[in-house]
């Protein structure tokens, strides 16, 4: 068997990587961290805004963050992503990619998600902080941007790492609507041999378990690192005293 | 109450019946008192007597009910802009128990970040007005440190470095050496005290009796909210006339 998935490997691993790019749309391993490197990236400032909107005394800006919150938490992803490609094109009166609204379904759903965590970290520090930054003149936004959230943020890397690995894994419902990422390259590949089916998706599992469980192994060190750097050992910027002017971490 | 130090220097924080409830719980109960300018006068009594609650509504990290709290002739208390606030609260150097420097920044950059942004200063300037105000509190080596190195003297007298960027006309100290280890108090007094000879305008809430015999201009009281005793260091630890004040001196000796 194994002999079997090595000669699928050997026969279709530019498929598996790339897809029918450049002579079709780009699929395989690439899209699906295409898709989730855009889906979390773009996500996360919207998660940012929508963690503040949450933790703001305005109930203007509070009631519909909350709303957007419960609303995913609530609901499958894949519900997003058949209201977006059954109901959009309706909508807007025109034909919509499907890797446009597998991007958008997930930015709309990671956000949320994100914003938990941000909203999370930024409540974990400690209440001094922001009094510290409001006694010396800050504005609640400023103290947010120059002490709040880079901290919460530098304490949020590993979950938000761990958020990252998630969307990848949630990329694979990019199938239903036809986005060529790497479930479905497998597809191709599994439709084409007709009777590996056990030796193809095995194979899909197994590229998926590697890039998951790199990330994820990342997210481990990262997060022993962000510990050893609360508990004041130095860790990661271990700013050594010889003069030299060290830039503020992010 | 007695006292009215027969000082002739302007006022520069005047309370005015000032009254703070959270809930049922009166903190803080019909408050008048004046510090003038260049005075220091210390804030004692037994906790929850609601010292740290006064020193907070100066600046206004805590609101008050009723009553009117000047500073420098500004009504901090009044309706005003949050822009107004903020620019009021630049004014007022306050330093914490648990110092609260931002740990994510340097020392350096603690100390710059509000004259970078509230004031728009040069890096330059602000970077030299930095150094000056770290060797100022003896901590000019330490200025790349991050202050999870700092210990904790070093870290507070960081923090009334900070403080003193922004130049305020004064400072308010919610007991800056209560969260620190005995051998540390020492540095951080010596800061104040070099503070206060130079005339700064403090209020110190503090249990560091022998600070206040020092170094202060007078000695506010306070039991239950209310501002008991207002005196001389030298007659308020001589001759408390208050009977919880001398209940409260004789715990302390018995310590």
């Amino acid at each position: 068997m194994l002999a079997q998935i090595f000669s699928i490997i050997q026969d279709d691993w530019l498929l598996l990587l790339i897809g029918q790019y450049p002579n079709g749309p780009l699929g395989g391993i690439a899209a699906t961290l295409l898709l989730s490197v855009l889906g979390i990236a773009l996500a996360f400032p919207l998660s940012v805004v929508v963690a503040l909107a949450r933790l703001s005394p305005w109930l203007m800006l509070r009631a519909p963050a909350t709303a957007l919150v419960y609303i995913m938490r609530g609901v499958p992803l894949l519900m997003i992503i058949f209201w977006g490609y059954f109901l959009v094109p309706l909508v807007i009166g025109t034909v919509v990619p499907g890797f446009v609204t597998m991007v958008v379904a997930l930015v709309i759903y990671e956000a949320a998600f994100l914003s938990e965590i941000v909203r999370a970290g930024i409540q974990a520090l400690p209440r001094g902080q922001m009094d510290a930054a409001r006694a010396l003149g800050h504005s609640h936004i400023g103290a947010m941007r120059y002490v709040i959230l880079p901290q919460a943020i530098y304490n949020m890397t590993p979950s938000l790492l761990s958020q990252f690995v998630s969307t990848i894994k949630e990329t694979t419902l990019g199938y239903v609507i036809n986005v060529p990422e790497l479930t479905f390259a497998a597809n191709q590949i599994n439709n084409r041999l007709l009777t590996k089916p056990f030796e193809v998706f095995a194979l899909l599992a197994a590229i998926y378990f590697v890039v998951c469980w790199s990330l994820t192994q990342l997210a481990n060190w990262l997060e022993r690192r962000v510990a050893a750097k609360r508990a004041g050992k130095g860790g990661a910027h271990a700013p050594v005293n010889n003069g030299t002017p060290l830039a503020a971490e992010p | 109450m007695i006292d009215d130090s027969a000082s002739d220097q302007p006022t520069m924080i005047e309370f005015k019946r000032v009254n703070k409830r959270y809930g049922d719980f009166d903190a803080l109960v019909d408050i008048n008192a004046q510090v003038r300018k260049g005075e220091v006068v210390v804030v004692c009594g037994p906790s929850g007597s609601g010292k740290s609650t006064l020193i907070r509504t100066v600046n206004r990290l805590e609101e008050i009910q009723s009553g009117e709290l000047l500073f420098d002739g500004q009504n901090v208390h009044a309706k005003m802009t949050s822009k107004t606030l903020n620019r009021l609260r630049s004014r007022i150097g306050f330093v914490f128990q648990s110092f609260n420097l931002f740990p994510h920044l340097s020392a350096l950059d603690n100390i710059m970040l509000s004259p970078l942004r509230l004031r728009g200063l040069p890096v330059a300037e602000a970077h030299d007005k930095a150094m000056l105000l770290l060797d100022r509190v003896g901590l000019a080596s330490k200025a790349h440190s991050f202050p999870a190195q700092l210990s904790g003297g070093q870290q507070q007298r960081v923090a009334i470095a900070r403080a003193l960027a922004m130049e305020p006309p004064a400072m308010l100290f919610d007991e800056p050496t209560s969260a620190l280890d005995p051998e540390m108090v020492g540095e951080v007094l010596a800061v104040m005290r070099s503070l206060a000879s130079d005339g700064m305008t403090m209020m110190c809430v503090t249990h560091e009796m022998a600070f206040a015999r020092e170094v202060a201009d007078r000695v506010w009281f306070m039991d239950a909210g209310r501002i008991l005793s207002m005196a001389e260091p030298k007659s308020f630890f001589s001759n408390p006339e208050h009977p919880r004040a001398q209940r409260f001196l004789a715990d302390l000796r018995d310590r």
